[in-house]
C-alpha cells in the first residue's frame, strides 16, 4: 500500500469509527444516523464538543493499543466514550483542570469498557451496553467529591422557550430521546425521532408505546411528577425498548408484549434506583435499562425452546433487516439437515403409501413411504398384473440413500404371489443401515435373490443394495422405506426429509429440498448437469470480472470468492459488497446479501437465488426473498410500523430453465420475481425477469435483470475462473 | 331400419385334416375400421388414399414407457431420436417435446435437426459421411461428433488446427458381441486394439475432448445378451479411460436396434412372440452397465439411439383394393394402391393387413401387388385375408418406421401423411406430391423444349 492510500484508508475508518460509535448509542449501524445524532450533539456545542472528545480518545486509545480494527470500526469502543464526555460536560461548568481529567476518565471508560465488554460476552454471552459508561461515570462523580469546588449543575436550554407551543407531554417524549445523548432539549428530540424513524419504523413505534406506557403507569402511581422524573424514566422505557422490542430481541408480537411489560417495569426500577441513591451524589441515568435489559436476556437464555422471542444470533442491522434476515433464513434453510439423503431408487417412482397413510402407515411407523412405478396412466403393471413379471417396479434397482454401514440384511423370505400376503414374517427381506450420528435406514420386501450386500458391508449412497420384490406383508410389489434410530427390523420411524428431488406435475417439474414426499406423486433424484454443476460450484480464490449497464450507465466491476471464519463462502466484489453462498451436492443457494443495491454481484444475487445443479426443461423451482433484499421495496417503510404483528410485503421468485435462441449459450435460467403487498398494501405488485445464461463449457456467461418499465441491468462476464 | 348385408363372392375352400375344426383358426384379428378414435374411411375419403397416419399418443407412450424402463434401472438416461428412422418434422418434434436429443447420421439429417431448433449440444453425429463443411458447423455448434474411422479423425484434427476450434467427440467402437452378422463395417474394432489407438490419439490432442464411447450392434437384434457384452466392453473401456488418462467419460451410447413388433420375412411365429420386450434389452444393458464401478457422481449418461421399436408402431398405411385377379396357378390376387415404392420396408417384413371395414368370416390365400408396372411390386407374397373387392381398404401396419424415409417417388407420387392427434383432431403433416413438385427441381436444355 502507498502512503498516501494508507493515510486515506485510516482517515475513512477513523471516521467510520467516529460515525458508527454515534449510531450505536440507538442501536444502529447506520453511518448517517450517526452524523445526525453528532451534529444534533452539537446544538450545545460543549457538550457535543465534549462528546467528540470522547469517542476520538476512546478510539485513538484502541487503535494504539492494536484492539481489532472491525469492531472499533463498528463503533464498538467508542460509544461509552461519548456519553462520558457528554455527560461530563452535562454535570459541570468545564475548566482548565476538568478538561485534563477529561481524557484520561475517557480511557478509564475505554478501559473499563474493554474489560466488562468482555466478562460480560464471555461469561454470560451478554452485551455490555452503556454500563461501562455508568461505572466510569460514578467513579468520576465520586472521586470529584473530593474537591468541593467542583459541584454538579444543571444547564439551561434558551432553545426550549420558542418551541412552548407544543403541549408539555409531548415536548417531554422529545426531551426523554434527546437526553440520551444529554441534550435535554426538545429540537434535537425531535430531530433524533426522525432518525430513528428512518432507520427502522419497529424502533419508532416501540419509543412511542413505551413511553406512553411507562409514564402512564407513572402517572397513575405519582399523578404530577416532576418532569425530570418523567424523563429519566421516558429514556429508560424508550432504551429499554429498543432494546428488548427489536434491536436485541427480534420484532414479534411477543417482544411487542414484553416491551409494554419491561415499560412498567422500567418505572418500578427507576423508582428503587432513586430511592436507593437518593443520599449519594450519582444520578440514575441509564442504570435501569442496563439492569432490566441484561437481566431480560440473560435469563432468556435459560429457555427450553428458544423458537420465539429469539435473541439476534448475527451481527445486527435495524431490526426490520434483522427480522427480516432471521424469517428469510428460517423459511429456507429451517429445514435442512446435516445430512443429505437421496430417494432409494433410480428413475421416477410412485409414492403409494405416504406419512400417516391408509394401510399401515399409522401410528409407530406413521413417518415410512411406500414405493412403487407406475406408467403414464398410474397403472403400476402391464398385462393383466397377475403376475409378479407385469409389475413395473418388480426387480428394480433399490439404493442406498446415504453412505452408511450395513448392519442388517434379512434375505430368507420368498416372494408372495401377487394378492397374497406374508402376515408372519410381514416385514419381508429387509436392508438397515447405519448412517451414523443416530440415524439409520430400513428399505423393506426386497427380492430375495438380488440382495446385493451383506452386514458389515460399507455402502456409498446411490450404490444398489437390492432390487424391489413382494416379500413381507406386501399384496403387490414394491418397498417400504423408513427412517429410524434403531437396527432393529420394524421399529419406530423417524421422521427426516430427503435432501434434494423432484416432483413431477402433469406439466412440470417441481424440485423440493429437504421435503417429504407426498402421497400420490411422482418424484425422482435431481441427476447433476455437469456445466450447470461447473458453472456454481464456486470455489475459494475464484475471481471474475463483470462489465455491466445499469439504466444505460456502464460499470465494470470484479468478485472473488472468499471463505469467512465460520467456513461460509461467499462472493466479496471490489466495493466489499457481499453475497454468502450455501452450496449442497446439488443445489446452489445465495443466502443471504449485504451491500448496495446497485452493484452487479446484488443483481447476480437476485438472478441466481437458487439453482439445482441439474437440467430439464419442464423444471420449475421457487423460492421466497426477504422483503428488503428486493428492489424498490420503499412502500414496506409503511409497513415496518406493524412489523412485529406482520408482514405486509411478500418477495417470491419462480425460477424455470428456458430454452436458449442464442447458441453461444446452453443454459438459461429465468427467474420471475414477483413483489407483492398484503392487506391494507394489497395495491402494490411490482414484477422483475432475471435471465442467467451458462455456456455449455459451465462458465457463468451473462445475466440481466428487467422489470417491465425502464429498469434494466445487464451483465457481460469478462473472466470467470481465469478462462 | 338394417343397413344391407354385404355381398360377398362366393368362394370354395379346400379342408385340411389335423385342423381343431374344419374351419381352421381364424388367421386376422377384426377389421380396422378406426386409430385412435378416428374413422379410417373418413380419413380416406378426406386425405386421399393411400395414407399415411401416424398416432402421436403412440408415439408419446412409447417414449415414456421407454423413458420410465431404462431409468428405472440406471440413473442416467437420454435418448435420441434416430432421424433416419422417420425424420418427418411433426414426428421428430413430438419426439424433441418428450425430451429427445437428435441423432444424425448426415449433413442433411444434421440442418434438418437445426432448423427444428434443437441445439447443437442436443445433436449426436454418427455415420461415415461428414464431410468438411459439415465437420466445421457441427464443431462450432458443439455438436457431439461420434468419429467412424480415422480419416474423419484426421480431418476434425486438422479443422480444429486450422479453425481455432475445440470439439467434443466420441468414437464409435464395433465388437464381437456374438452375433452375426458382425456390423464391424462402422467404427473402430474393439478386439483388435483399433478402438484403443483412436482414444490415444484424440486424447493427447489438446483440440479434442473425449466426452464419450458409442456402439451400435446392429439393426432388429434378437438377442438381449449382445447388448450386455455390448455395454459391459465400452463400460471396461470407460474404466481403461479413466484409470490411464484420468478422463471420466460424459456418456456411453448404446446406439438402437431393438427389434420392433414386426414379423421378418423368414420368422415363423409372430415377432410379438419371439422378439425380447424392452424390458428385457434395458435389463441386459443395464446389468452390462454395473460393471463400470464408477462412483454415483462419476457415472456416464447412457444415450439410446432407439429408433424402430419406438416409432414402428405408430404408423398406419390405408390403402385401396384396385382389383382382384387370378394368377395362373389358381391363386388369387389382390392389387392394391400402395405399392413398394412407399411400403418399403414390405421387402423384409410380413407386416400385418387387416381389413378396414367389416367383412365375412371366409378367407383365402392371396398375393398382394402394388399398382406400380414393375414386376417386382410385391407387397405380400401369400396372405390369408378375407375377400375384398374394389373399393375395399386395407390397414398396413408397423409402417411408422424407415417407410416414411426410405420411401421414394417412382411411377406415381408420395401420398399424404397425416397425424391424429392426442386430442383426437387430425392434422396433415406432409401433403402429397405434385407433378409440380417433382418437376421444379428439373431443367431442360434449351434445344429441347418443344417449339408449339
Amino acid at each position: 500500500m502507498q502512503p498516501n492510500k494508507f493515510f486515506n484508508y485510516s482517515f475513512l475508518m477513523f471516521i467510520d469509527s467516529i460515525l458508527y460509535s454515534y449510531a450505536q448509542i440507538f442501536f444502529s449501524n447506520r453511518r448517517w444516523l450517526g452524523a445526525l445524532i453528532l451534529l444534533v450533539s452539537m446544538l450545545m456545542p460543549t457538550l457535543g464538543l465534549m462528546g467528540l472528545l470522547g469517542v476520538i480518545i476512546s478510539n485513538v486509545s484502541a487503535a494504539v493499543l492494536k484492539f481489532d480494527s472491525v469492531k472499533i470500526r463498528s463503533g464498538f469502543y467508542g460509544f461509552n466514550g461519548i456519553l462520558f464526555g457528554a455527560a461530563i460536560a452535562y454535570f459541570y461548568p468545564l475548566d482548565l483542570f476538568l478538561l485534563m481529567l477529561i481524557p484520561i476518565f475517557v480511557i478509564i471508560t475505554f478501559f473499563i469498557s474493554s474489560v466488562l465488554e468482555h466478562y460480560l460476552a464471555s461469561s454470560f454471552n451478554l452485551p455490555g451496553l452503556s454500563l461501562p459508561f455508568i461505572v466510569s461515570l460514578y467513579i468520576f462523580l465520586i472521586f470529584l467529591t473530593n474537591y468541593p469546588q467542583f459541584i454538579h449543575q444543571r444547564l439551561v436550554f434558551p432553545y426550549d422557550t420558542y418551541i412552548s407551543w407544543i403541549p408539555n407531554s409531548i415536548q417531554l417524549y422529545f426531551k426523554s430521546i434527546s437526553l440520551i445523548i444529554f441534550q435535554p432539549g426538545v429540537l434535537s428530540g425531535i430531530i433524533i425521532a426522525i432518525g430513528v424513524l428512518i432507520f427502522s419504523r419497529v424502533l419508532f413505534t416501540l419509543s412511542i408505546i413505551s413511553y406512553l406506557v411507562s409514564i402512564l403507569f407513572l402517572n397513575f402511581l405519582l399523578p404530577q411528577a416532576a418532569d425530570n422524573l418523567i424523563i429519566v424514566v421516558g429514556f429508560n422505557a424508550i432504551l429499554t425498548s429498543f432494546a428488548l422490542g427489536g434491536s436485541l430481541i427480534l420484532p414479534s408480537k411477543k417482544s411487542f408484549v414484553l416491551v409494554l411489560i419491561s415499560s412498567i417495569i422500567v418505572v418500578i426500577f427507576t423508582g428503587f434506583f432513586y430511592k436507593l441513591f437518593s443520599t449519594s451524589v450519582l444520578p440514575i441515568l441509564v442504570l435501569p435499562f442496563n439492569f432490566i435489559v441484561l437481566s431480560v436476556i440473560y435469563s432468556l437464555k435459560f429457555r427450553k425452546e428458544q423458537s420465539d422471542l429469539v435473541l439476534l444470533y448475527f451481527s445486527p442491522g435495524s431490526p426490520e433487516e434483522n427480522l427480516y434476515y432471521h424469517n428469510n433464513r428460517s423459511t429456507r434453510f429451517d429445514r435442512f439437515k446435516y445430512f443429505f439423503p437421496e430417494l432409494p431408487f433410480y428413475g421416477e417412482w410412485y409414492v403409494s403409501q405416504g406419512f400417516d397413510g391408509q394401510y399401515t402407515h399409522k401410528d409407530k411407523w406413521r413417518f415410512a413411504w411406500d414405493f412403487i412405478v407406475v406408467d403414464e396412466n398410474k397403472t403400476q403393471f402391464s398385462n393383466d398384473g397377475n403376475k409378479l413379471n407385469d409389475y413395473y417396479c418388480f426387480k428394480m434397482p433399490v439404493s442406498s440413500v446415504l453412505d452408511g454401514k450395513v448392519v442388517k440384511v434379512i434375505q430368507s423370505i420368498p416372494n408372495n404371489e401377487v394378492g397374497e400376503v406374508n402376515l408372519d414374517k410381514n416385514w419381508g427381506n429387509t436392508i438397515i443401515i447405519d448412517h451414523g450420528e443416530g440415524l439409520l435406514s430400513a428399505t423393506s420386501h426386497l427380492d430375495p435373490d438380488t440382495i446385493k450386500v451383506k452386514e458389515n458391508d460399507y455402502v456409498l449412497k446411490g450404490d444398489v443394495i437390492g432390487t424391489c420384490g413382494n416379500s413381507g406383508r406386501s399384496p403387490y410389489p414394491h418397498i417400504h422405506f423408513q427412517f429410524q434410530i434403531t437396527d432393529k427390523v420394524g421399529d419406530k420411524t423417524y421422521l427426516f426429509p430427503f435432501a434434494h428431488f423432484i416432483e413431477k406435475h402433469d406439466d412440470k417439474l417441481v424440485a423440493k429440498s429437504f421435503d417429504y414426499p407426498k402421497q400420490d406423486t411422482i418424484i425422482q433424484n435431481i441427476v447433476v448437469n455437469k456445466s450447470i454443476k461447473k458453472a456454481f460450484n464456486l470455489k475459494l480464490g475464484d475471481k471474475y470480472d463483470i462489465n455491466f449497464e445499469l439504466n444505460g450507465k456502464k460499470f465494470q466491476e470484479s468478485w472473488e470468492v472468499k471463505v469467512d471464519i465460520y467456513n461460509l463462502l461467499y462472493i466479496e466484489n471490489d466495493k466489499h459488497d457481499i453475497a454468502y453462498i450455501y452450496l449442497t451436492e446439488k443445489v446452489f443457494y445465495f443466502s443471504n446479501y449485504t451491500g448496495t443495491k446497485k452493484s452487479a454481484l446484488y443483481h447476480y444475487f437476485l438472478s441466481a437465488y437458487q439453482v439445482p445443479l441439474c437440467y430439464s426443461e419442464q423444471l420449475v423451482w421457487e423460492d421466497e426473498y426477504a422483503p428488503s433484499q428486493v428492489l424498490g421495496t420503499s412502500v414496506r417503510f409503511l409497513s415496518e410500523f406493524f412489523l412485529s404483528f406482520k408482514y405486509f410485503i411478500q418477495a417470491k421468485a419462480n425460477f424455470s430453465f428456458t430454452q436458449s435462441e442464442d447458441s453461444s449459450t446452453s443454459f438459461n435460467i429465468k427467474n420471475i420475481i414477483s413483489v407483492y403487498g398484503s392487506g391494507f398494501l394489497s395495491f402494490y405488485k411490482k414484477e422483475y425477469r432475471c435471465n442467467v445464461d451458462i455456456s455449455d463449457a459451465g462458465y457463468l456467461d451473462s445475466y440481466s435483470v428487467t422489470d417491465n418499465k425502464d429498469y434494466k441491468f445487464s451483465a457481460k462476464i469478462l473472466l470467470s475462473n481465469g478462462e | 331400419m338394417t343397413s344391407k348385408k354385404r355381398y360377398e363372392r362366393p368362394v370354395v375352400t379346400k379342408h385340411y385334416s389335423g385342423f381343431m375344426n374344419k374351419i381352421g383358426t381364424s388367421s386376422f384379428s377384426k377389421p380396422m375400421k378406426e386409430i385412435d378414435g378416428v374413422q379410417v374411411t373418413e380419413l380416406v375419403e378426406k386425405f386421399g388414399s393411400p395414407l399415411f397416419i401416424i398416432s402421436e399418443r403412440r408415439i408419446r407412450q412409447n417414449q415414456r414407457n421407454a423413458y420410465r424402463i431404462f431409468k428405472t434401472r440406471y440413473p442416467k438416461v437420454q435418448f435420441a431420436w434416430s432421424y433416419k428412422t422417420n425424420y418427418l418434422n411433426a414426428v421428430c418434434s413430438v419426439f424433441h417435446q418428450e425430451n429427445s436429443w437428435a441423432e444424425v447420421v448426415s449433413e442433411f439429417e444434421y440442418d434438418k435437426a437445426r432448423a427444428l431448433g434443437i441445439k447443437g449440444d442436443n445433436i449426436i453425429f454418427n455415420g461415415p459421411d461428414k464431410n468438411k463443411s459439415a465437420l466445421i458447423k457441427a464443431i462450432k455448434e458443439k455438436s457431439k461428433i461420434h468419429i467412424d474411422h480415422f480419416d474423419e479423425l484426421y480431418d476434425i484434427i486438422e479443422i480444429c488446427d486450422s479453425e481455432n476450434l475445440r470439439a467434443k467427440v466420441a468414437i464409435r467402437v464395433n465388437m464381437d458381441v456374438g452375433v452375426y452378422p458382425k456390423w464391424d463395417r462402422f467404427g473402430f474394432n474393439y478386439e483388435n486394439g483399433e478402438a484403443w489407438q483412436a482414444i490415444k490419439r484424440i486424447v493427447s490432442n489438446k483440440n479434442l475432448e473425449l466426452i464419450g464411447l458409442h456402439t451400435h450392434i446392429g439393426t432388429y437384434m434378437m438377442s438381449t445378451e449382445a447388448y450386455r457384452i455390448a455395454a459391459s466392453k465400452l463400460a471396461s473401456l470407460a474404466r481403461s479411460i479413466k484409470e490411464q488418462f484420468e478422463i471420466i467419460i460424459e456418456y456411453i451410447d448404446l446406439g438402437g436396434g431393438f427389434a420392433s413388433h414386426n414379423t421378418l420375412l423368414g420368422q415363423y411365429l409372430p415377432a410379438e412372440e419371439t422378439i425380447p420386450s424392452i424390458d428385457q434389452f434395458a435389463d441386459a444393458i443395464s446389468s452390462g452397465l454395473f460393471e463400470l464401478n464408477f462412483r454415483q457422481d462419476e457415472l456416464p449418461f447412457l444415450i439410446l439411439e432407439t429408433g424402430r421399436a419406438l416409432v414402428d408402431d405408430t404408423g398406419y398405411l390405408v390403402s385401396t383394393v384396385l382389383a382382384n385377379k387370378r394368377l395362373s396357378d389358381g391363386k388369387k390376387a389382390l392389387i392394391i394402391d400402395a405399392g413398394v415404392n412407399i411400403l418399403f420396408t414390405g421387402f423384409w417384413y410380413k407386416h400385418k393387413i387387416t381389413p378396414a371395414q367389416d367383412c365375412g368370416l371366409h378367407t383365402e390365400e392371396a398375393a398382394i401387388f402394388g399398382p406400380l408396372c414393375m414386376n417386382i411390386d410385391v407387397v405380400r407374397e401369400s396372405i390369408t385375408l378375407p375377400l375384398l373387392k374394389k373399393g375395399d381398404r386395407v390397414v398396413i401396419e408397423y409402417v411408422g418406421a424407415y417407410d416414411m424415409t426410405q420411401w421414394m417417388q417412382f411411377i406415381t407420387l408420395r401420398p399424404n401423411v397425416v397425424m391424429i392427434m392426442e386430442d383426437g383432431s387430425v392434422e396433415l403433416i406432409r401433403q402429397a406430391e405434385t407433378l409440380e413438385y417433382i418437376t421444379q427441381r428439373e431443367l431442360i436444355p434449351e434445344k429441347l423444349k418443344s417449339k408449339s
